[in-house]
């Protein structure tokens, strides 16, 4: 009973001041916007210089009339495949140029195309694939494989200071190239050689595989700060002791403020979501309801944790370190961006008490893969305890720490 | 009420060992300079500080007990509401932890608000008031349940003069109703105005008693002179 009275009063002051309404409120969006313009962007706007020697034209033998010159232009095909994709290119003529460019910062990566480009892919495309027909001047031709291999490579510098984006670019100009090959190769390509089953159908992108775990974090972050650092200025303003000189517990003392912030975290949690899925699309296969479920005992369980830390410090600036200290293992281990089976084992065991790990991998099994309630039973037993656990820690600590003085 | 209250900071002794019994219904006022361990001692007897050793008891119940804190008012030597609430919403939200109906604070309200003299400031933020303004306002809420036993730390400290007496005037009514008040003061003049003082000094309790017979038993013929001369016993000549 008298934990709800501090609920709604801890409620009633937060409401009572525009400015920390608007906080609170637009803390989360400003999150959400951020990692999701930032993890939905595939690393293109990067520039490119270009060494162009390619002539465009390829001579290969045909059954009917001999050698014939045809005129693809496959380095400019590439390369305006790779403009469409975002990238933007410098045109270099001297090969040490486009290298300095890269080196220098100016250019992420530099392509050299040889003079015998196009000739060299077309005609290692019919080596490799067989006879062709198609028409040429009006007749119907057979072109035949050359005889001998020519081996002519495109020189490719690339800026890999930073792997991230290095090997996210790559991958897109090593599509551009595998598509204009394939182009050339019809019949055989890597697609018809192996036969890949993506079980989430190539439908999820980094995105949808980071958010949960970046939703938790955010919810992390805002929630513990905003609890711990609010008990501790309860604690330094006088105004708890006044409330333990009336008849109140440490128990209730906690329930209630663990109530009221569980509230504005749901609230918080709901515009993460929300605006997660509304305005990036992430994906939510599973129920709804049990996302909701997941995040509310996870939020509980944050209270607990921050009530502990905020009877541990001192003041509101040892409360904000406190919480630092406690978020750097959580985006590091939590499984936020690599799963923790991923880590060494003495880490692993670390992950495995950060409610962050259990939340995430919940809300993974929900989101992601559309399972419901029994597939992520142990995650939510695992959430329940912490709360249980960190809440009753929470009190034991406020009760001996507000006696002692 | 108290036998032999010990309170440590580190090594610091706060409070060496301190015993008093005040009778219900007493105004008692503890006099003793900047940290003589006055606060220290209150907050123990109102159970949000434990004492390493020695028992307090308040209306012969230990501290702190539920028995007790629903009987229990305290007025600490800051102010202590949130400044982020009104006058109203501050003696509300304390009215209602001790379970007294809301029909109820309202009226209880208007009477505290003419004791210290803040009607026209009720619906302001406690923030904006000035600092004696606040410090009548925290003594309104440490009032406002109505509690049989009264700590009061230095309640008259940046309080204007006019509203000084008109605060002790109210003390004495509620001596009268047999209100027990436990009253911290380094004023002199203060202590003379209660029925028993103690004399605190380097967390000991030098001299106890009523004004008369700490004059008498010095053989001074003030209560400066009785507390000079408790001084220079000590050892510790001012
Ligand atoms: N929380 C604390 N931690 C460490 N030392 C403390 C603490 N509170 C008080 N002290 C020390 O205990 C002693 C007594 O302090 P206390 O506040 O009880 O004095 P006081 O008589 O109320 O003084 P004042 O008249 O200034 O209010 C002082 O030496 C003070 O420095
Ligand atoms: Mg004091």
């Amino acid at each position: 009973m008298r934990s709800l009275l501090i609920a709604g009063n801890v409620l009633r002051r937060i409401l009572s001041d525009r400015r920390t309404v608007l906080l609170v409120l637009l803390t989360p969006l400003l999150f959400v916007l951020l990692y999701g313009t930032s993890f939905s962007s595939r690393h293109t706007h990067l520039t490119i210089a270009v060494v162009d020697k390619d002539n465009g034209l390829a001579s290969v033998r045909t059954a009917e009339i001999g050698r014939v010159t045809l005129s693809v232009h496959l380095a400019s095909r590439l390369l305006t495949a790779v403009v469409k994709e975002g990238f933007p290119i410098i045109k270099e003529t001297r090969v040490e140029d486009a290298e300095e460019a890269v080196r220098s910062g100016g250019a992420w990566a530099a392509i050299v195309f040889p003079a015998g480009f196009s000739n060299a892919i077309v005609n290692e495309a019919l080596r490799l694939g067989g006879e062709r027909t198609m028409r040429f001047e009006g007749r119907e031709v057979r072109l035949l494989p050359p005889e001998t291999t020519l081996d002519i490579r495109v020189t490719l510098f690339v800026d890999d200071s930073n792997p991230l984006i290095s090997s996210s670019g790559l991958a897109i100009l090593q599509q551009a190239f595998s598509d204009i090959v394939s182009d050339q190769q019809r019949g055989l390509s890597v697609d018809a050689m192996l036969d890949l089953r993506p079980i989430y159908d190539g439908e999820i992108t980094n995105l949808d595989y980071t958010a949960p775990g970046i939703i938790a974090f955010a919810i992390t972050l805002i929630s513990v700060m905003l609890t711990a650092v609010s008990i501790v200025r309860e604690r330094t303003g006088g105004t708890l002791t006044r409330i333990l000189v009336a008849p109140v517990r440490s128990a209730e003392i906690v329930t209630g403020y663990a109530a009221a912030f569980t509230v504005v975290a749901g609230i918080q949690a709901v515009e993460l979501v929300a605006v997660s899925r509304f305005a990036f699309g992430i994906r939510l296969a599973g129920s709804v309801a049990l996302v909701a479920l997941i995040l509310f005992l996870f939020v509980l369980g944050l209270q607990g944790l921050a009530t502990l830390l905020s009877t541990i410090a001192r003041n509101e600036f040892q409360a904000m370190q406190l919480v630092l200290i406690l978020l750097i293992p959580s985006i590091m281990l939590g499984g936020v961006f690599w799963p923790p089976e991923a880590l060494p084992p003495s880490l692993r065991a670390l992950a495995q008490i950060l409610p962050l790990t259990h939340a995430n991998e919940a809300l993974r099994e929900v989101m992601l893969a559309g399972r419901g309630i029994s597939a992520v039973t142990v995650e939510l037993s695992a959430l329940v305890a912490f709360a249980v656990a960190t809440l009753a820690a929470g009190t034991w600590s406020m009760r001996r720490q507000l006696r002692r003085g | 009420m108290a036998e032999g209250v010990v309170k440590r900071y580190g090594s610091r002794l706060a409070v060496d060992h301190v015993s008093f019994e005040i009778p219900a219904g007493t105004v008692y006022g503890l006099l003793g300079p900047n940290g003589a361990g006055k606060s220290t001692l209150v907050r123990m007897l109102c159970g949000v500080l434990r004492p390493d050793g020695g028992r307090v008891t308040v209306l012969g119940w230990p501290v702190p007990s539920f028995r007790v804190q629903m009987q229990l008012g305290y007025m600490p030597q800051d102010v202590a509401l949130y400044a982020d609430l009104t006058v109203d919403q501050n003696l509300a939200m304390f009215g209602r932890l001790y379970d007294i109906p809301r029909g109820q604070i309202a009226s209880r309200a208007e009477e505290l608000l003419d004791l210290v003299d803040l009607r026209e400031r009720r619906r302001e933020k406690v923030g904006a008031l000035s600092g004696g303004m606040q410090r009548r306002a925290s003594l309104a809420v440490s009032l406002v349940h109505r509690p049989r036993v009264l700590f009061l730390d230095e309640p008259t400290a940046g309080v204007d003069l006019r509203l000084r007496n008109a605060l002790w005037e109210h003390f004495r009514a509620l001596d009268a109703e047999d209100v027990t008040l436990f009253i911290t003061t380094h004023l002199m003049d203060e202590v003379e105005r209660c029925r028993l003082l103690g004399y605190l000094h380097s967390g000991r309790l030098l001299a106890e008693g009523s004004v008369p017979e700490l004059i008498a038993s010095s053989g001074r013929n003030s209560l400066e002179g009785a507390l000079t001369a408790l001084l220079e016993e000590e050892g510790e000549p001012e």
